[in-house]
């Protein structure tokens, strides 16, 4: 009993961080119909970036967000401003071969910049950890936890609350509507392409320090957040998050219960049996494409 | 009163074709004048010219004395054009209040908002009753009525409404054409697509008969609603007065025998 609990501890902290990469995904996949491929690799790109600050200049990985978000938002822009604005509409499956391009062209820079051996972010506080009513829980895991909450708020207030938000979830629900509203459609979904890209910053900075990374590492990451924004009907915010905390837990009570090698599996296992009880996945139709 | 809005010699088309072959057609202020047509006749492509969704390949669409031809959608509305089109375009997931917000989305002055808010409300009670219902939810006739109080947003001289009574019961169907009626007592001017063309000319100062690319026929919605060939032809069924001739010999005059009647001035 006591290892099942403390296995969903960490289920929940992890899928946190999920939550974090899903939404960037969630958000991308919303304004463009594009399904981000690469995300992984951005995450994985924000990850050395964030190391490398530590080990050059000794930021702190949570304060190097401040400057690697601003460059990966300006990436997205860029990747959306040169490939994908370009694509008409009965193009978009091109769009799926451009985001694998990226993800392979972020691999190879980052592996002729870095060496191919795994590394990590080890700051002096990396293995905390301390013990709640007997339950251990690690100081970064719950760091990440958090920061991961305050953006998935910011973002949820960004969306719901502000006037560029509205114009967001106007250009997903309805392209044309919001074109002859004013709403220019290519500049919002250029903004959320670079938004979406800047949420891979953190969630780079808090991969780093929790797992061991090398370039390779994005197609472990893409494979679980594909599982994951499928199992919360593609498009859907909140089904995303709760599809993340799902899959968080899933993972951690197999590696912890069962045997760690079966614990990627549960990835699959868990997306299977959801698509074939619930197609569209968790938040069916009535979420798609809402954001 | 001059012309608020006029096409003179409107060419467009889709990457198929061309759909409009020359239009001319000009809207007076404060009037609402009816675009009625045969299906695929062009009436919708009419509208996205004049709300710059589509670009003409030849000719000009002047609005308030300014050759607007070559501006964008967005410059267009900030002159006072507003378009609500054929299809739903309510965003279906958005509560009916930030609808009707984003009808406002292109204003920056917040009391200009607030003010029109209020004047949305007290036109268009809907809007205050289901404000948190989410847009989708709404049946057709209302959301119709939700999509027509958004464009008040704007403060528009000039509304394009591409078909607004499709789909509705008759009850709702009075409630838009109503509301249309109201639009011009307020100083709003109207250019109306409709295919239910008896309730639109019967709203319009003005009516036009698109067919082929061009205006075949122009005169006032009451004269086009006694006209027995446009009756016969347009408007299906019993017309007020029936030409006896043509039914007679039992053979619908052709299309183009009408312009052999009537040119466009
Ligand atoms: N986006 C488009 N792309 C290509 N062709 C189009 C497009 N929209 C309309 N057309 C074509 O242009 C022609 C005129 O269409 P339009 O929608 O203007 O007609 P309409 O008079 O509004 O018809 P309806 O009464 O059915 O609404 C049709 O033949 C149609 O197939
Ligand atoms: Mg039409």
């Amino acid at each position: 009993m006591h290892l099942l609990v403390q296995s969903i501890i960490v289920g929940v902290l992890t899928g946190g961080v999920y939550a974090l990469m899903a939404t960037g995904q969630t958000l991308i996949f919303g304004v463009m119909r594009v399904i981000n491929v690469a995300q992984g690799a951005m995450v994985i790109l924000a990850a050395y970036l964030s190391s490398s600050l530590f080990s050059s200049f000794g930021i702190d990985p949570f304060l190097s967000i401040l400057i690697t978000a601003p460059i990966l938002f300006v990436l997205g822009f860029t990747i959306h401003a040169t490939f994908l604005r370009r694509l008409r509409p009965e193009q978009n499956e091109l769009s799926l071969l451009i985001m694998f391009a990226v993800a392979l062209g972020i691999e190879g820079v980052l592996g002729l910049a870095y060496s191919t051996t795994y590394r990590s972010i080890q700051t002096g506080y990396v293995n905390r950890s301390f013990t709640v009513a007997g339950y251990h829980v690690a100081l970064v895991r719950l760091l990440a936890f958090g920061l991961s909450a305050v953006i998935l708020v910011g973002l949820f207030l960004l969306l719901n609350r502000s006037r560029f938000g509205r114009s967001v979830r106007a250009t997903v629900q309805n392209p044309t509507s919001a074109r002859l509203l004013g709403v220019e459609p290519t500049r919002v979904a250029a903004i959320g392409f670079g938004l979406g890209a800047a949420t891979a910053a953190a969630a780079g900075a808090v991969y780093g320090l929790v797992y061991p990374f090398n370039g390779g590492s994005h197609y472990d990451l893409i494979s679980r957040l594909l599982s994951i924004v499928m199992l919360g009907g593609l498009g859907s915010l909140g089904g995303s998050v709760i599809a993340a905390l799902v899959m968080g837990v899933a993972e951690s009570v197999v590696a912890a219960n069962v045997s760690p090698i079966w614990s990627s599996f549960t990835f699959f296992a868990v997306l299977l049996a959801v698509l074939v009880f619930r197609p569209r996945g968790l938040f069916g139709v009535a979420q798609r494409g809402a954001l | 009163m001059g012309a608020l809005l006029s096409l003179d010699g409107v060419v467009a088309g889709y990457n198929q074709g061309l759909v409009l072959k020359g239009v001319n057609l000009s809207v007076d202020a404060s009037e609402v004048t009816c675009l009625i047509g045969p299906n695929g006749a062009g009436k919708s492509t009419v509208l996205k010219t004049v709300s710059g969704l589509l670009k003409p390949i030849s000719g000009t669409v002047c609005f308030d004395s300014e050759d607007i031809t070559s501006l964008s959608t967005h410059e267009r509305l900030r002159r006072g054009i507003v378009h609500v089109p054929q299809d739903r375009s309510l965003f279906p997931a958005m509560t009916v209040w930030d609808n009707v917000l984003m009808g406002a989305h292109i204003v920056r002055d917040h009391a200009a908002i607030r003010s029109r808010l209020a004047t949305v409300v007290e036109m268009f009670p809907i809007v205050e009753r289901r404000r948190q219902a989410h847009a989708g939810s709404l049946s057709g006739g209302e959301q119709k009525i939700v999509e027509i109080a958004r464009t008040m947003m704007l403060d528009p001289k000039l509304i394009l409404l591409d078909e607004p009574s499709i789909g509705l019961d008759p009850r709702s169907r009075r409630l838009v054409f109503d509301t249309i009626r109201e639009l011009t007592k307020a100083g709003r001017t109207v250019l109306l697509v409709e295919q239910n063309a008896r309730s639109g000319l019967a709203v319009a100062q003005h009516g036009a008969i698109l067919e082929g690319g061009v205006v075949k026929l122009e005169g006032t919605g009451l004269s086009l609603l006694d006209d027995p060939l446009v009756a016969q032809l347009y408007l299906g069924a019993v017309a007020p007065t029936t030409s006896v001739a043509s039914r007679a010999t039992g053979v619908l005059p052709s299309p183009n025998s009408i312009s052999a009647l009537k040119e466009p001035q």
